[in-house]
């Protein structure tokens, strides 16, 4: 009886397994990998629904309880939510790492791996970055200059204005979550990552740690000696380097294609005939 | 601490074991197919993200004199704008042409930026914090950085591109905008004051952190300097532009270069 039941579960792993290979590997007629279109879609539902109610609490807290800091009011619709998502953001990125590390396959299964599998996980990368380039839109420039309009229509009396809540304790943290469990997963996961690290990827996955000193500098400048808010002041220049950074996705991205060019050589007679053409 | 590049790394062999080189496509289809369905995922990468980065770098270094309308003057707005802007032409031309022979990389970054900036521009500025959107309409640079490329194309020559696609990319950006400012440019005497339209709609609406002495630049005898000020400046910008996208290139030689450390001692 307990065997039966034992099956039973195991085939409908098997199943849950299957559907969810189907859904971030999708295979073609011929049997390459395709876009996974529906796997990309959520994530942008997802994702996107996330920002968007962030962004409406934003929009409708900022103006009525959001311009004072000394008001009760402000505690409540403002610090609570920062302490709330900061204790979220760590959670969720050490949790997070630490499930990431201890669920790692075997060293000798990842090297031995299947092309096609290969070929198949690289092809879900590039749709997570895919999918992941519209968030960066939205942290980078939505976010970004959120900041940027709202100090020309205030007056700012502390360090954690509703736009800073947002973008240094909401966005960019969130962001550098995700770039580290993703460095985590990409060096535990690929046979070409293996045993070694990737300086294009640490590249990103540092940038916006980078911007951390400027942030301090910053808040400290505008308590100080720096009362504009003039965002191109030369008391901002420092966070630069979170853009800095990203560019090392290039360098990434050839590593990876490095590979798939690998994966996609032809080796039979058709191919030595197509590229002898 | 050791790194190396992607190619040719027996010492990294030597670390990670060897890999399998199996193909995972048997057919020239097979591989097409494969191909086409990478250029659906990379061609979004490369446009949006670094257009969104872009966005994020025009915002500290150009900034204000982006956001608004009556920032735009004849002295700093189109001298800082190609000298910040060609940053990440110029390190994405070194990496297109350089691994995909492709001059695509000023085109595709204004694009992107441009999809980046208008969103932002109406969400922030216009639903956010209330101002009209024809005060806070973004420049456009997507005729710059065509004429970036378009040298590329031609002369195939890093040295070239900089020298002559650099210098254009500089020296055209109040004319490309031109038609975009002209109406706000428009003379209109305010309590016995000559001003602009951009000016008057500047004072209507209050910005709390950026008080009038931060903005006007044109101050006392810098007045005198009648129309000589613009192209003046606009030559300034391109020879700037040059150095800086000749200094990005070397730096986007290093930055996007496929590199592993193989050991930490």
């Amino acid at each position: 009886m307990a065997t039966v039941v034992q099956n039973d579960k195991s085939g409908m792993q098997q199943e849950s397994e299957g559907i969810l290979s189907s859904l971030l590997y999708p295979k073609s007629g011929s049997g390459m990998p395709k876009f996974p279109a529906v796997a990309t879609i959520a994530i942008l539902v997802i994702g996107g629904s996330f920002f968007g109610v962030y962004r409406w609490y934003q929009q409708t807290y900022s103006f009525s309880v959001g311009m004072d800091y000394f008001e009760p009011e402000f505690d409540t619709y403002w610090m609570n939510l920062l302490y709330a998502q900061l204790v979220i953001i760590a959670l969720v990125g050490s949790v997070g790492s630490a499930l990431v590390w201890f669920s790692r396959p075997d060293a000798n299964d990842v090297a031995h791996m299947e092309p096609l599998q290969e070929l198949s996980i690289y092809n879900f990368i590039f749709a997570l970055m895919a999918a992941a380039s519209f968030f960066i839109v939205v942290i980078l420039a939505v976010f970004v200059e959120a900041d940027a309009a709202w100090h020309q229509v205030t007056i700012r009396d502390t360090d954690f204005t509703p736009t800073h809540i947002g973008l240094f304790y909401m966005a960019i943290p969130l962001g550098m979550d995700a770039i580290i469990l993703g460095w985590i997963w990409v060096h535990t996961r690929m046979p070409d990552f293996q045993n070694r690290v990737s300086i294009p990827l640490c590249l990103v996955a540092m940038a916006p740690i980078l911007i951390m000193p400027n942030l301090g500098l910053n808040e400290w400048g505008h308590t100080f000696f720096y009362a504009e808010e003039l965002f191109a002041a030369p008391i901002h220049w420092g966070f630069v380097t979170m853009g800095w950074g990203l560019f090392g996705m290039a360098g990434f991205i050839l590593q990876c294609l490095a590979r798939v060019r690998i994966l996609t050589s032809l080796v039979g007679e058709e191919g030595s005939e197509k590229a002898a053409a | 601490m050791s790194s190396e590049n992607s190619y040719g790394n027996n010492e990294d062999e030597i670390q990670r074991g060897p890999l399998s080189n199996k193909s995972a496509v048997t057919t020239l289809a097979q591989q097409n197919e494969v191909y086409k369905n990478l250029d659906y995922m990379l061609i979004p990468i490369f446009i949006i993200i670094l257009g969104g980065v872009t966005v994020f770098l025009v915002s500290l270094t150009i900034g204000d004199w982006d956001y608004w309308q009556d920032w735009r003057d004849r002295r700093w707005w189109p001298l800082v704008t190609p000298f910040s802007l060609i940053i990440g032409p110029a390190v994405f031309t070194y990496f297109f042409w350089t691994y995909f022979r492709l001059p695509i990389a000023g085109t595709a970054i204004t694009v992107g930026y441009t999809f980046g900036v208008l969103i932002s521009r109406y969400m922030n500025f216009h639903v956010f914090a209330g101002f009209p959107v024809n005060f806070i309409a973004p420049s456009t640079f997507i005729g710059m950085a065509l004429l970036l490329d378009t040298v590329m194309l031609v002369t195939r020559s890093f040295y070239f591109t900089g020298l002559i696609g650099a210098f254009l990319f500089a020296i055209v950006v109040y004319p490309l905008n031109w038609p975009m400012m002209a109406a706000f440019h428009v003379p209109v005497e305010y309590n016995g004051t000559l001003v602009t339209v951009a000016d008057l709609m500047g004072y209507e609406y209050i910005r709390t952190a950026i008080p009038e002495y931060v903005r006007i630049i044109e101050e006392s005898t810098l007045r005198t300097f009648g129309e000589a000020v613009t192209p003046l400046t606009a030559f300034f910008a391109g020879f700037v532009t040059i150095l800086n996208f000749y200094l990005w290139v070397w730096i986007g030689s290093k930055l996007t270069q496929a590199r592993w450390l193989t050991k930490l001692i």
